[in-house]
């Protein structure tokens, strides 16, 4: 683990899983977003999406979670479809950050934890690894929007899944924002998980494999 | 359990964590039912005749008031997305959100039920077995209601559909309820039969509808 990983905390062991995407579909209304797409991820990569509006990366992380249903393909996690292995499998973080206004990023990470089965102990040092520990009890409502969604990138690491699901992760982010999320995938990578991110910025995660959504309608 | 049970303390907390917003149910209630005898005129005995009427009305409209935001405010800050991810059970989770929310906001209404119907002249038995009734409609009301707001989830103005879809559902549970206050009143050995038949619909709607709002939650993020 490297020096920068060190300041994530100990977490239980995660059980890495393997992600397999094949010939997959995806259309809204008559409108084919993504067509014959293939993705295999194993245990330890990142995938980073990008691609202009419209070519489908959103829809086809929200088809892997399991939230809609693709024209064609199909999607395993490890052996199971997204519908029966997405709950103990996968961590989301979608456009929405996931948080109510009156309610303190404390709170809210208690309650996700309570929900994911996992300790407490591990939100104030997730929290100083993201710089956000100064806002911990801050009604989410007067957060910044980047404090807001470093918030939901704890959540996602709290959950303490294999694979990770993110739209957008960087999107408000500044760029010390930027580094500890990547800082927060190096981490998550070195501990046998994988992430596939779907984003519009350049983000400087070491060895992650780069698709264009652009050339796959 | 204990996701559920985290999921029950939420909702009965973020209820209130926004000021008085969750006591929005039980102020409309109380004006419902203060405002009515205005509209229909003073008289005891046309007051204490249609008291338990005006008290099931009063609160369908009341549950209603809030049906929107119940799992609308899901839709739109990913909340639902997450709690169909969480590995909770999505109709169990679902049961708890709106009886938290229900616990939350929806405890004054048999109280200010009962003590508006004295305020009636109800007698004090009546005014008890309307007060029962209304307890016992709650948990229908409340589910009815969440169903119709999670199919109309990320729909602006969703109001309109709310009450389309939730109104006709809720007729049952508001009869059973105002006819059991009703019977009382008139000495009628059918109200303990009406206060049960509320209660069977309650348990009879909490049984199956957490299925369907679980169902709508996911159809409307498809």
């Amino acid at each position: 683990m490297s020096s920068q990983t060190q300041i994530f905390p100990d977490m239980p062991a995660l059980c890495p899983e393997t992600l397999c995407v094949s010939g997959l579909s995806l259309a809204r209304g008559e409108l084919t977003l993504v067509r014959d797409f293939n993705l295999d991820l194993a245990p330890g990569e990142a995938v980073l999406m990008s691609g202009p509006n419209g070519t489908g990366k959103t829809s086809l992380l929200r088809a892997i979670a399991g939230f809609i249903r693709p024209e064609a393909g199909t999607i395993r996690i490890g052996e199971h479809p997204p519908t029966i292995a997405a709950a103990e499998r996968l961590a989301w973080l979608g456009h929405a950050d996931g948080l109510k206004p009156g309610e303190s990023p404390r709170q809210a990470l208690r309650f996700w934890a309570a929900m994911a089965g996992q300790p407490r102990k591990a939100i104030l040092p997730l929290m100083r690894a993201l710089a956000i520990e100064s806002v911990i009890d801050r009604p989410a409502g007067r957060l910044s929007r980047g404090q807001q969604r470093r918030t939901a990138l704890v959540r996602v690491a709290l959950a303490n899944r294999p694979i990770w699901l993110l739209d957008e992760p960087a999107g408000p982010l500044d760029g010390g924002g930027r580094a500890r999320l990547a800082d927060l995938v190096a981490w998550h990578r070195s501990r046998g998980g994988s992430v596939i991110a779907a984003t519009h910025q350049i983000l400087d995660w070491p060895d992650a494999r780069r698709i264009d959504l652009g050339t796959h309608r | 359990m204990n996701a559920l049970g985290a999921v029950f303390a939420r909702e009965a907390r973020l209820a209130w964590a926004g000021g008085g917003g969750a006591a929005g149910p039980a102020a409309f209630f109380l004006a419902a039912i203060t405002l009515a005898p205005l509209a229909i005129g003073p008289a005891p005995d046309l007051l204490m005749a249609i008291g338990p009427g005006i008290m099931g009305f009063a609160a369908l409209l009341s549950v209603l008031q809030s049906a929107d935001r119940l799992f609308g405010d899901d839709h739109a800050d990913g909340t639902a997305e997450l709690y169909l991810l969480s590995g909770a059970t999505p109709a169990w989770l679902v049961l708890a959100k709106v009886m938290g929310q229900a616990v939350a906001t929806l405890w004054p209404l048999p109280v200010i039920g009962l003590l508006g119907a004295l305020m009636y002249g109800v007698p004090v038995e009546t005014a008890l077995v309307g007060a029962l009734a209304l307890l016992a409609a709650i948990p229908a009301l409340s589910l009815i209601a969440g169903f119709a707001g999670a199919l109309a989830a990320g729909i602006r103005r969703s109001g309109l559909l709310i009450a389309l879809i939730a109104t006709p559902m809720m007729v049952p549970v508001l009869i059973f309820a105002a006819g059991a206050g009703r019977s009382a009143f008139e000495g009628d050995e059918r109200a303990v039969a009406n206060l049960l038949l509320t209660l069977a619909v309650s348990l009879g709607t909490t049984a199956l509808t957490p299925f369907g709002i679980a169902g709508a939650i996911r159809s409307r993020l498809g």
